[in-house]
This record gives structure tokens, C-alpha cells and sequence, in this order.
């Protein structure tokens, strides 16, 4: 399993390994777990998917390099965990079509006019759990980049690195994926107009 | 009054988007110089006004809502305990 090619294999003592888990890796299982969550859409499966993901950190931890960038080596175990691991036992998402992301991301005009009825008003309303459901309802690809950027802070660099994907992708990615999100709550938004009439 | 040099062009000088100057501060990766920028332009640009604001309310909203919170206590104890197991 490759986790980061270029880094030579480090040399650690089990003090080192127990050192690195506990201040370096265990500090972001928050983060992971709300990944894994937002990914599986179950409870029991983020825990099955956060407990291999650390299991497997540690069975490579001389992969690691110590003082690194841990949380995005994490981020991105679990990630590749998720694909073979837990993806193939549910149905194959449907596979998106990124030539059309590229042709849509150069269309401005198109752009601004994609979500005429969302409001910052709306938005404003939305107290309950309108925006986790959109989140949720996105196809993994496109709510993976918005967690990746929005709630955990990723640059694009180390998005790149955790998805396997070039720079401009994950550019284009999060453009659409921003998009998709803004349709899913002016489709709520709508129906929350309906409600009040 | 000369226009200052926008800060969001590329290598090549060509002129960037609306658009892609938003989305260069939505996404975290705008400079200072490219914030500052960004903000005078919104003064003589209403779409991008409109746009930012609402795009960084829904950034915000996305980050108070599914930040999910903590997870389950037992979790870190049985990730350590197989791990001694695995150990031993």
C-alpha cells in the first residue's frame, strides 16, 4: 500500500509509534470520524471505517515521517479505505462526468444564473438540518471536496495529494460541487415558500 | 487614477474572471494582497457583492452545521486497545 512515495522509510522505536499516534495522529479523530460519517451516511460503518483507518496508520507509521503533515495522511488513508473497502459493498455511485465540469466551469454567464431563487435570507432560515442533508445528499465526490476545503481547511496542494487528482481538478471539483450545493438548498428554500403560503 | 495591478493574474497576464477571483477566496487560497484587492472590487461590482455574500454565508453555515461534533467516546479506547493487542 502506498501512502506517500517520495518519503524513505523511517526507523522508530515503540516509544516513537506510541508518541506519534497519541500526539500526532490521535488529535484529529474528531475530524476523521465526522469524515467518515459524512462519507458512509451510518454511524456504526464511520466507527468501522475511523478504527481501520488508525490501525492502519499505525501498521505504516514508517511510512510516516514524523513532525509531517499527519492529519492529511490520515485523511487520505481513509479515503482510499472508504473506495475499497466500503464503496464496493453498496451500490456504484453513478460516475460523474468531469469533460462537462470543465465546459461548465468556463461558462460564467451560465454560472450566475444557476441558482436564481437562493437567497441569503433563505439561507438565514435554514436553522435545522437543511445544509447537513444537502451536504449529505451530494455525490461522494463533490461533498468530499466541500468538507475537505470548507470544514477541514485543506489547500489545494493537499487536497491534490489526498484525492490523487492534479491541482485544476480539485479547482473545478469544488466549483461544481459549491453549485450542486447551492441547487440542493434553493430546492429547499423553494418548498419552505410553499410551506409559509 | 491608475488601476493597480490585480494581484489575481495569471502567469501569462491574462485578465482573471469575476468568478475566479471568488472562487480563489472562497476556496482559502487568496494572498492578503488578493483579499484586499478583492474587497475594492466589490465596491463597483454587484454580482460578485451579491455572490461572496452569499456563497461565504453558505461557508459558514456549512461550517457550523456538519461540523458533527465529537466522536463516540468508546472509539479512541478500542482503537487502542486492538492495537496492543496487534502489539503483544
Amino acid at each position: 500500500m502506498e501512502l506517500e512515495e517520495e518519503v524513505p522509510k523511517q526507523s522508530y522505536s515503540e516509544k516513537e509509534k506510541g508518541e506519534i499516534f497519541n500526539q500526532e495522529f490521535l488529535p484529529h479523530i474528531h475530524s476523521m470520524y465526522n469524515f467518515g460519517y459524512r462519507l458512509t451516511l451510518d454511524r456504526d460503518d464511520a466507527k468501522d471505517l475511523v478504527q481501520d483507518t488508525y490501525l492502519k496508520a499505525y501498521r505504516f507509521i514508517e511510512s510516516f515521517q514524523k513532525g509531517t503533515n499527519a492529519k492529511a495522511w490520515l485523511f487520505r488513508i481513509l479515503k482510499n479505505s472508504f473506495i475499497n473497502d466500503y464503496r464496493k459493498k453498496s451500490k456504484e455511485p453513478a460516475k460523474v462526468d468531469y469533460q462537462e465540469v470543465e465546459t461548465y466551469y468556463n461558462s460564467e454567464e451560465v454560472d450566475r444564473q444557476i441558482t436564481p431563487d437562493l437567497r441569503v435570507e433563505s439561507l438565514k432560515d435554514m436553522i435545522g438540518d437543511e445544509i447537513s442533508n444537502a451536504l449529505n445528499s451530494l455525490d461522494v465526490d463533490f461533498k468530499t471536496v466541500i468538507i475537505l476545503c470548507d470544514l477541514e481547511g485543506f489547500k489545494y496542494e493537499e487536497m491534490a495529494k489526498i484525492l490523487d487528482i492534479p491541482i485544476g481538478t480539485v479547482r473545478s471539483r469544488l466549483h461544481r460541487a459549491r453549485n450542486l450545493l447551492k441547487e440542493k438548498l434553493s430546492e429547499y428554500a423553494k418548498s419552505m415558500g410553499y410551506n409559509k403560503a | 487614477m491608475n488601476n493597480p495591478i490585480n494581484p489575481f493574474a495569471k502567469p501569462d497576464q491574462q485578465k482573471p474572471s469575476c468568478m475566479e477571483m471568488l472562487q480563489t477566496i472562497l476556496d482559502g487560497q487568496a494572498t492578503e494582497e488578493q483579499k484586499q484587492y478583492f474587497k475594492m472590487h466589490m465596491d463597483h461590482c454587484m454580482p460578485c457583492y451579491k455572490s461572496y455574500d452569499l456563497d461565504m454565508s453558505l461557508k459558514q453555515l456549512v461550517q457550523s452545521k456538519c461540523c458533527g461534533g465529537a466522536a463516540p467516546s468508546d472509539l479512541i479506547e478500542k482503537i487502542k486497545q486492538q492495537i496492543e493487542q496487534k502489539s503483544s
